[in-house]
């Protein structure tokens, strides 16, 4: 009950933002809130799934190229619909994560450090062929990405001023939270643990670990996709470092200082890193990427549940009662 | 045919240089299951100790002995700092060392600047059979690094304490019931590790540019190798880095450098999820 409360005030305090810090920082927020929404999608697959993924930004690249070229209208340009774009985008990298999970996964699959090197050199391997893909773009990547158009009942709405469209994604991301936390307390997110701890006692039981682990990796692929296609509408543009090496490790560190096994410290994890990153790198300049890098090494270390989750959690737990 | 030993020669000691990338990293995860992420910044510090050493005026020579040295001591402050404290949590020793690559790569920038620096050929001489010619250093580097290969084979499986280390290895508690020091075995492979890294750095050198961003270019395909090539025996990292370094450079020269690089991961990753153990056998996955 109290992490709900936490979450609330969490996404209360956000809403509230945009009237503090004017409208330069809300575009900036804008921006932290989709970072964070791809650090939700590898908390949900890294610390509830238990698969270490190196290569995060594969589905948010993948997400953001397939709404680049569907709203663009450069496969049908009849067919631009944001909402076609999005849920295409969903799709893709779901699809994408379920070939590449079955290949992963299936039979006596691979875990563990193969997995995030496996993942990590998939992520290179995608850049590469993004950069040398001249029908998208190649290294320039795609320019002039329509904002978000929303359409309801005739009417059309372009997200395209700041407000609007702050309010329209954190509505988003407080909607991904809300289904994927109350799916982590359903019997899923119990088979999710059980996969992560005892994976042997769960198959002997008569569950299908393989379809549990496919079906977390597709749905974290999923979101990130979702990530991905809202930001290039942020931004106007797709470029190969969305799908890569770099996007992918700085998830990886947001996750890991927030606390990936806490969606909301995942969450909180990348917004904060991110504005600390913007206020910090003025005033240590180039040594605050020496702290950030130090940070992570003290929070995997010291701290392995993370920097954030792990006074949330004092705070979140009643007496002696775990959470989770 | 004469056109075509320059090419063989050149792919030779690509190979030879991944290999050699590739063992110290090997060492320390065949023998710790550490997965180092920061090797290939060690490697990058190695060739900047070369660079430093020839700012100030000192031979080429003594930057080889430097290398090591410096490269080698860093792993040791890294093993007792960092890594001793999360033997028992292998996945969290590739997330901390990837912190630790950031923080090396970036504290190199505050030290050198983001720019790229070379460092002169210590001989400038050709060989000249006939109408073949080939640079002298990449013989006296390929020839080195065939000794340094075969030393450190040598060190872990003709003398004691490399019996020791394969003892280590394959039954770590046995290994310390019979009076071995666990912990001291894995700190000096550590350090053998970092030092050949550093020692590797330096040679390579003169004939690549030296940045601040060129650890990853090595660290990937030398993780690369190792599981292709299996992660138990050392013979294994010669099989992969073979295949690894081989394909790439052949594909690089025949078709191109990009069509090149995602074959050969493609390739990798085809072989380490088919056959996790490598094409030589040993450690499973954990």
């Amino acid at each position: 009950m109290r992490s709900n409360l936490l979450a609330l005030l969490v996404f209360a305090a956000l809403a509230a933002a945009p009237i503090l810090i004017g409208g330069y920082w809300t575009g900036q927020l804008t921006t932290y809130l989709v970072y964070g929404l791809l650090a939700m999608s590898l908390s949900l697959v890294w610390g509830y799934g238990g698969i270490l993924c190196f290569g995060q930004a594969m589905f948010f690249g993948i997400g953001g190229y397939i709404m680049a070229v569907l709203t663009k209208g450069m496969i049908l340009p009849e067919l631009t619909s944001s909402y076609l774009g999005l849920i295409a985008a969903m799709a893709g990298s779901a699809l994408f994560a379920l070939a590449l999970g079955y290949f992963l996964f299936a039979g006596r699959g691979i875990s563990g450090a193969y997995l995030a090197i496996i993942t990590l050199a998939m992520a290179l391997v995608l850049e590469r062929l993004m950069n040398n893909w001249y029908a998208l773009g190649g290294y320039n990547g795609l320019l002039n990405v329509p904002p978000i158009k929303l359409t309801f009942f005739g009417a059309s709405f372009e997200l395209w001023d700041r407000m609007p469209t702050f309010y329209a994604v954190l509505a988003v991301v407080a909607l991904v939270y809300l289904l994927v936390s109350w799916l982590l307390n359903s019997t899923y997110g119990l088979k999710l643990t059980a996969n992560r701890t005892h994976p042997d006692r769960l198959a002997s039981l008569g569950y299908n670990v393989l379809i549990i682990r496919l079906s977390v990796f597709a749905l974290s692929a999923a979101i990130a996709g979702l990530a991905g296609a809202i930001f290039v509408t942020l931004d106007g543009f797709a470029s190969p470092t969305l799908i890569g090496f770099t996007l992918s490790t700085e998830a990886l560190i947001w996750v890991a200082i927030g606390g990936k096994e806490m969606l909301l410290a995942a969450f909180l994890g990348a917004i904060l890193t991110r504005t600390a990153e913007s206020w910090l790198s003025e005033i240590f300049g180039d040594y605050w990427i020496l702290i950030l890098g130090i940070a992570f090494m003290i929070s995997v270390v010291l701290l392995p549940k993370g920097l954030l989750a792990t006074p949330l959690e004092k705070l979140t737990q009643g007496k002696g009662r775990k959470s989770r | 045919m004469s056109e075509f030993i320059p090419i063989i020669l050149d792919v030779s000691s690509y190979i030879l240089i991944l290999v050699l990338v590739a063992l110290g990293l090997m060492i320390v995860f065949g023998m710790m299951g550490v997965i180092n992420m920061a090797h290939g910044e060690l490697f990058m510090i190695g060739a900047y100790v070369m660079v430093a050493a020839q700012s100030v005026g000192l031979p080429f020579l003594a930057g080889v002995i430097l290398a090591p040295i410096v490269v080698g001591f860093l792993g040791l402050l890294i093993e007792t700092a960092l890594i001793r404290h999360i033997y028992l949590r292998p996945l969290d020793t590739i997330l901390a060392t990837w912190g630790l690559s950031i923080a090396l790569k970036q504290l190199v920038v505050l030290t050198f600047g983001p720019e790229s620096h070379s460092v002169p050929l210590p001989i400038d001489g050709s060989l000249e059979l006939g109408t073949f010619s080939y640079p002298l250093y990449r013989l006296i580097l390929m020839a080195t690094s065939v000794l340094l290969i075969g030393g450190t084979f040598w060190l872990f499986t003709r003398t004691n304490f490399g019996l020791m280390a394969r003892a280590v290895i394959a039954r770590p508690d046995t290994a310390a019931t019979l009076g071995i020091d666990t912990r001291r075995m894995y700190r000096w492979s550590f350090v053998i590790g970092t030092a050949l890294a550093g020692l590797a750095g330096a040679l390579v050198a003169p004939i690549i540019s030296v940045d601040p961003q060129m650890g990853l270019g090595y660290l990937v395909p030398g993780f690369l190798s190792i599981l292709v090539g299996g992660a138990g025996p050392l013979a294994g990292v010669l099989v992969g880095g073979t295949v690894i370094g081989g394909v790439n450079n052949l594909l690089a020269i025949w078709i191109s450098p990009v069509a090149a690089m995602i074959t050969v991961y493609i390739i990798a990753i085809l072989i380490i999820r088919l056959k996790p153990e490598g094409l030589m056998g040993g450690r499973r996955a954990k």
